[in-house]
């Protein structure tokens, strides 16, 4: 129903609870898993997506502060984490070891999934998504949300306002001596908070005046049940089921110290990973999709 | 059919001793679009209150008030919200949440409807108002105009029967005013809305309406039709006759009975009043009014002026030239977002320009001190006076300011006293700032500006949301200011204003200076961008700008009578 990336995306037109339950799944396994194969699926996909939704800006973003930071992290981690048993060389007398280095390689890579992942969330998970989730919850909660989302860039415009005013009374913060910017500072937020209560009357008066208060206010959303929303949460859960089917197994397992020790793959553990991927992949396979059919109406017609 | 019937109504606030409303009697038919004008402060805002019980003022009321017979203070507080919807007049306080959907909502999220019904009747109500296209978007990036119209649709989604609307325009610029009535009267005619509205915007307003009410001092004493309003004001002598549109003012000056409403019936009724060829082609006087004094550095010097708010936004000012001598009146009109206030803040000193000089009394901006600046070279009100204001009394927050800026005690008191006379101030002093009317405000900021003693006065939109009759104590006060020698430069989106009072104006458009003149030249030469009294005379006497022009004129020529 929504796109607010301008159309690039179409996964994220998905009802919010499938997309809250993707962005939490791919969170949740890069935080606390550390096998290469599935960080390498999480990293690969988040990647892709933020691409899908930002376009050229994604890419400058990963290659200009996350490859710097991966690199930051995964070369700093063996020099000052020597814990581990296999010694490569020794750095003034401090001994580096594989197995930190493999953690520094391994922590980054999931640290920059994170990093990654959470910049979609905040495309994707507008504040009406995350309203529509957690309003069910607490409803009087959502609708403060709600109000102080509004609030604060007025808040924000208005004490430009007055402190433009105020700069030409000659009372503002870049003007006086030391103490008189701080009285003029206290002075404009004084103005801002008498403005602020003045206006709130009026605001009351509104919502009274459209019968707030009244028993049994329901909440409204722009969201609703589709059947493709359903096909998809219906999918989400199929492949969950086996993903976590996979880490009861152990198929995820990983350690790195004292010795490196990463499960082997195996026919069983290829489909898990096959099946995490294939969830990770869903927004990169829905846009795909979608690409095409367009492509074929186009050309069609 | 009645829907309401208003019998001796009387209302005073708390702590006071008059009456605020008195003695009022009305009765209010299904559809009827009422218009109700006066004052400010003539209780208007107090009235339309009563009539919704939920915001109703605390205070002593007597009188029955009865909505379709019943007594309205009776009805449920559901039927209450749903029946009777109320808009005010600041399009900004009124909206509760982020987003326009949640807004439209709102109100039937309260009346517990369930998601269906809710989503019918907001997508309803946003296809009638035309809110698609910006129904995701969140407030804050709507203007202020499309905001008011959302306030209208929120309130018209709990599908009322009775529209209550407390000056809902005075905020708006002329084409958003034009925009929101015009949606005013398809909810009357469309729907059949019963209409109660309270507002400034007379020439507009009159057309579409089918009563006006005319109230002063709590009391109601006109209830007529617009046609029969200018005669009857005549007769009453009342001194808001100032405030009736150009067509009716003309009209009302030789004839009696039903005016002209409309630009089209005044120039019908014109145009067959005079003889076909008026004896001399009255052109306005081809000697300036007011001489440019050449010795003088002008006040204010602009060269190629280029500004824009941030590196990678779009440039607002757009290589701005130009010229205002010293002691005059200088407005400065356009349209909406067209960078009036933005140009107004870079010769303030606010904004700094990227290119181009700004020269005040022949220094340029930025070699004057800041302390300097603003004590007694640039006074600069901003539109929204509240921001200037920092005391809980009108007389402190001057004080204040007195002796920020005089260092003399004495100095100050007396430099204070001065400022109060001129404004006469003195029965406000113990207000608080934000209880003041809109004009009284404006007035107090002015005076708090003034204190410095400037020598360059800028204004941003002084005139919005006030009275005729304030407009014209602000003229009187812009004439003194002139008399002694300073500067006065205003932006407004008010034309009449600005052709009855200001010297020189200039036309901004696109972030640049499309026109510049005297201001009786400077509006002969514009068509459509001009003065009602001007449009009805366009072709019958080239010289007529304002309504008293035409009025002479016509007295001139023997017509009428």
């Amino acid at each position: 129903m929504t796109t607010e990336n301008n159309g690039r995306d179409a996964f994220s037109a998905y009802h919010p609870v499938t997309l809250f339950l993707y962005f939490c799944t791919v969170l949740f396994f890069s935080m606390f898993f550390l096998h290469p194969v599935l960080l390498a699926i999480s990293l690969a996909s988040v990647f892709l997506y933020s691409v899908l939704l930002s376009g050229r800006k994604a890419v400058r973003f990963n290659l200009l502060w996350m490859l710097p930071v991966t690199l930051l992290i995964a070369l700093v981690n063996p020099l000052l984490n020597h814990s581990g048993a296999t010694i490569l060389l020794y750095v003034n007398d401090n001994p580096i070891t594989l197995e930190s280095t493999v953690f520094g390689l391994l922590s980054a890579a999931a640290f920059v999934s994170v990093v990654i992942g959470f910049s979609c969330f905040n495309v994707v998970m507008t504040s009406d998504k995350l309203m529509y989730l957690f309003g069910r919850m607490i409803p009087v909660l959502s609708l403060m949300f709600s109000m102080t989302l509004r609030l604060v860039p007025r808040y924000k415009a208005q004490i430009r306002k007055i402190s433009e005013a105020q700069k030409c009374i000659g009372c503002d913060v870049s003007q006086g001596g030391i103490f008189q910017r701080i009285r003029n500072g206290v002075h404009i937020v004084s103005i801002l908070i008498t403005w602020a209560l003045e206006n709130a009357v009026e605001t009351a008066d509104s919502m009274k005046a459209r019968g707030f208060g009244l028993k049994g206010r329901t909440t409204f959303s722009i969201y609703s049940w589709k059947r493709r929303d359903k096909t998809l949460l219906a999918v989400q859960l199929a492949l969950l089921a086996v993903v976590f089917a996979g880490m009861g197994m152990g198929a995820f397992e990983t350690a790195c110290f004292p010795f490196v020790r990463i499960a082997g793959l195996s026919g069983k553990s290829v489909a898990f990973f096959a099946a995490y991927a294939l969830f990770c992949l869903l927004p990169a396979i829905v846009d795909g999709k979608e690409y095409f059919v367009w492509n074929s109406l186009k050309s069609a017609g | 059919m009645e829907q309401l019937k208003i019998s001796g109504l009387n209302f005073t606030y708390p702590g006071r001793d008059g009456k605020d409303l008195s003695d009022i009697s009305l009765t209010v038919q299904k559809g009827d679009f009422i218009l109700l004008f006066g004052r400010s402060g003539c209780g208007k805002s107090t009235f339309l209150k009563q009539l919704k019980p939920a915001i109703a003022p605390y205070g002593r009321r007597s009188g029955r008030i009865e909505y379709d017979g019943t007594e309205i203070t009776e009805l449920s507080e559901r039927d209450q919200s749903s029946k009777i919807g109320f808009v005010s007049q600041n399009p900004e306080n009124q909206i509760v949440t982020d987003k326009v959907w949640h807004e439209l909502a709102f109100g039937l999220e309260s009346l517990g409807y369930d998601n269906r019904t809710i989503r019918l009747r907001v997508a309803e109500m946003a296809s009638f108002f035309g809110i698609q296209d910006w129904f995701l978007k969140p407030v804050n990036e709507l203007s202020g105009g499309q905001r008011q119209i959302l306030n209208l649709a929120s309130v018209m989604v709990m599908q009322p029967e009775v529209l209550l609307l407390d000056e809902p325009t005075s905020q708006l610029d002329p084409i958003a005013v034009s925009g929101f009535l015009a949606m005013l009267r398809r909810i009357n005619e469309e729907l059949g809305v019963t209409i109660l509205l309270s507002e400034h915007h007379l020439e507009e307003v009159l057309p579409i309406c089918s009563r006006v009410l005319f109230m002063e001092g709590g009391r109601l004493l006109l209830d007529v039709t617009p046609r029969e309003l200018g005669s009857c004001m005549k007769r009453l002598k009342s001194e808001m006759t100032e405030a009736l549109p150009a067509c009716v003012k003309i009209y009302a000056a030789f004839s009696e009975g039903e005016t002209p409403i409309t630009v089209r019936e005044a120039k019908q009724w014109l145009s067959t009043q005079i003889s076909p060829a008026p004896k001399s082609p009255a052109s306005p006087e081809d000697k300036p009014l007011f001489p440019r004094r050449n010795v003088q550095e002008p006040a204010v010097r602009l060269e190629e002026i280029w500004y824009r708010y941030e590196k990678k936004a779009e440039d607002i000012v757009k290589g701005v030239s130009m010229e205002i001598p010293q002691g005059c009146l200088y407005g400065i009109v356009g349209g909406n977002g067209v960078g009036k206030s933005t140009l107004l803040s870079v010769i303030g000193g606010v904004n700094q320009p990227y290119r181009g000089k700004v020269k005040l009394m022949g220094v340029a901006l930025p070699k004057i001190p800041n302390g300097e600046r603003y004590r007694g070279l640039i006074g600069y009100l901003p539109q929204d006076p509240c921001s200037l204001f920092v005391r809980n009394t009108v007389g402190r927050d001057l004080e204040d300011m007195a002796y920020a800026a005089f260092s003399d005690r004495q100095t100050a008191q007396k430099r204070m006293e001065r400022v109060i006379d001129f404004f006469h101030l003195k029965p406000l002093l113990g207000r608080h700032p934000y209880d003041l009317s809109g004009g009284e405000q404006q007035c107090a900021a002015l005076a708090k500006v003034l204190l410095t003693d400037p020598r360059i006065i800028l204004l941003d939109e002084p005139t919005k949301g006030i009275d005729a009759v304030f407009k014209k104590r602000l003229s009187k006060l812009f004439y003194t200011l002139k008399e002694q020698g300073k500067t006065v430069i205003l932006v407004s989106h008010d034309i009449d204003f600005c052709a009855h009072y200001m010297d020189f104006c200039a036309l901004m458009f696109n972030g640049e200076i499309i026109s510049e003149n005297e201001t009786r030249k400077f509006f002969m030469g514009n068509s459509f961008y001009t003065t009602a009294a001007n449009r009805i005379a366009r072709g019958i006497f080239p010289g007529g700008l304002t309504s008293e022009d035409v009025i002479e004129q016509c007295r001139k020529n023997r017509i009428g009578g």
